[in-house]
């Protein structure tokens, strides 16, 4: 049958187009390490503790939301070439997830998020809340498994991971005594921090503060008449000042929440806009981890106090 | 060996795609893969529920029991109530989306989960997911194998069903005049395109394998009207697509299945245009 035939020799001339060179040569001695790092949180930390000796590439630039990251051609080139390969897990990434853990077993691959200890861990059945550098305490636990396995991988520069480590830890220490301070100038009664979706829970449960998101975690539930409601009964209840806005989703859902409020004669307003799944541009002062959070920290702090 | 892997891995789903897809264009349904893939999500909700975890593969089967169901509503729709395929595509999948939602606000809202977490894969990373035996020999990506074996069947059906899926596609009067059982052959093509498109999911995503159950088929509709050519010409359309495609991608560093459902459209358009001048 010739039509059969034509069919064959396409998939033969497919699988030749395809064959081109193999995998990347190895590190030469001296060279840098080439790190990837899914989010920017994880590249900012690991930066700080391999300092000159890696090169780090975060494959999520700002304002990527990791739930619906989606992978470039270069992405996997990055991950081949990559020497360590540093990702958040919990399932932050998504199907992405699985992925990198069988990646794993070729080359060291850390889900920094699921070897925290389970019991620091937000939970909701056995699945687990992977927003963890929201609570800044939490997130330094990150630093030492950063820091073994740049050392098991480099062990001739172990003492400058450890230095850099402890001394990344100190600045981590002194931001999340200086976000608990900050917290606490707000008075009790007004701490309730609205935004659109739950990504804030660690936050909260850190630095004592009840958060309340419109819609739940996952992208296809979309907030409902009954929430909005819900919502303004407890803003004017309490008769809280603030809401905001996140850099990754819409804010129309918080508007009709601001109008709803202005009905029953209480007047919100938007307290700003904060960063919860991505970082800010790199040239910013909220494109690393310390500014982000600083960042963040002001602006509920000013809008609620 | 990486572009190797992911230009076989979008042929397969191409020819995979250009095989059903041209049935499903013959019969005015080829939107019923977008259909499925949105139906699967109750399927996905109610697997976790049971299994609680968000890696089982037990999703992938609630996925694919789900799409099963979908395309067995949409038949019965169409035979027993007598409502024409679109509208029946129409109803049936987001009635099924609709449950999903309200099941995921009701009882999973604070776990991510929806389709894009926890089902559709990404072309990007086939190479990375391969199958090593205990002797430590690599086989090759899983993906691969899955969805060459899915093609193996696809042609076997093909092979032994052609004539009573091709007779009922045309005209299913004349066909159950012959003795053929109709209602047999839709089901089973219909079973065939909710397995592969679930499959398929899982490895690449949606996006591509709605682009390639439609445009491949599209094209070879314009160019012939025979069966047995419009099946060549919508395979070599799709593997063009998957190979242009790749090129695309790498060039503009952007999504592979972003560029591979591109090439579909503008590979129709090219055929398309050609068609307008030839008929000039």
């Amino acid at each position: 049958m010739r039509p059969t035939f034509i069919l064959l020799f396409a998939i033969v001339a497919a699988l030749w187009m395809g064959c081109a060179p193999g995998p990347a040569p190895k590190r030469k001695p001296g060279e840098k390490i080439y790190i990837v790092t899914t989010t920017g949180m994880i590249a900012d930390a690991v930066q700080h503790i391999a300092g000159d000796l890696a090169t780090v590439d975060a494959l999520m630039g700002p304002g990527v939301d990791p739930h619906l990251y989606k992978a470039t051609g270069s992405d996997l080139n990055k991950l081949n070439k990559a020497d360590l390969i540093f990702y958040n897990g919990l399932h932050l990434e998504g199907k992405m997830t699985e992925v990198l853990a069988k990646l794993g077993k070729k080359k060291p691959a850390i889900g920094l998020g699921d070897k925290l200890p389970e019991a620091n861990l937000i939970n909701y059945g056995t699945a687990h809340d992977p927003h963890i550098w929201f609570d800044v305490k939490l997130w330094s636990g990150t630093l030492p498994l950063i820091a073994d396995a740049l050392k098991a991988f480099d062990a001739s520069n172990a003492i400058t991971y450890t230095t850099n480590a402890d001394n990344y830890k100190k600045e981590l220490d002194e931001l999340h005594a200086w976000v608990q301070q900050e917290m606490n100038t707000i008075p009790p009664d007004q701490r309730v921090l609205v935004t659109a979706h739950d990504a804030f829970e660690y936050f909260g449960k850190a630095y004592g503060i009840e958060v309340k998101g419109l819609q739940g975690i996952s992208t296809v539930s979309e907030y409902g008449l009954k929430d909005v409601t819900n919502m303004v009964d407890l803003l004017v209840g309490r008769k809280i000042k603030a809401v905001f806005v996140e850099s990754s989703v819409s804010d129309k859902a918080l508007k009709a929440v601001v109008e709803g409020a202005a009905d029953k004669g209480h007047t919100i307003t938007i307290g700003g806009t904060l960063f919860s799944d991505a970082m800010g541009a790199a040239d910013k002062p909220e494109g690393t981890y310390l500014g982000m959070v600083r960042y963040n920290v002001k602006t509920i702090v000013e809008a609620l106090r | 060996m990486d572009a190797f892997w992911i230009i076989l891995t979008g042929a397969l789903v191409a020819l995979n795609g250009a095989l059903l897809g041209s049935f499903l264009l013959l019969r005015r349904m080829s939107l019923v893969g977008d259909a499925i893939s949105h139906a699967v999500l109750p399927g996905i909700v109610v697997a976790y529920l049971f299994t609680a975890s968000l890696t089982s593969p037990f999703l992938l089967l609630g996925a694919a029991l789900t799409g099963l169901a979908a395309t067995w509503i949409i038949e019965t729709l169409n035979q027993k109530a007598k409502l024409q395929h679109d509208a029946a595509i129409g109803l049936t999948f987001t009635l099924l989306f609709a449950i999903g939602v309200i099941l995921v606000a009701s009882y999973t809202g604070q776990i991510d989960l929806d389709m894009d977490c926890v089902l559709y894969g990404e072309i990007a990373y086939v190479p990375l997911d391969t199958i090593t035996l205990a002797s430590g020999l690599d086989l090759g990506p899983k993906q691969v194998w899955t969805l060459g074996s899915l093609f193996i069947g696809l042609l076997g059906l093909l092979l032994v069903g052609y004539r009573g899926l091709s007779l009922t596609t045309f005209d299913a009067g004349y066909a159950a005049a012959l003795g053929i059982n109709t209602s047999f052959w839709h089901y089973a093509l219909m079973a065939a395109v909710s397995l592969s498109t679930v499959a398929a999911f899982e490895s690449v995503g949606a996006i591509l394998v709605v682009a390639f159950l439609v445009g491949p088929a599209a094209t070879a509709f314009l160019l012939t009207r025979d069966l047995k050519w419009m099946l060549v010409i919508a395979s070599l359309a799709g593997i063009l697509s998957a190979i242009t495609g790749y090129y695309l991608a790498l060039w503009l560093d952007g999504s592979i299945s972003g560029a591979m459902a591109v090439m579909t459209g503008v590979i129709f358009a090219v055929a398309f245009v050609w068609q307008m001048w030839r008929g000039r």
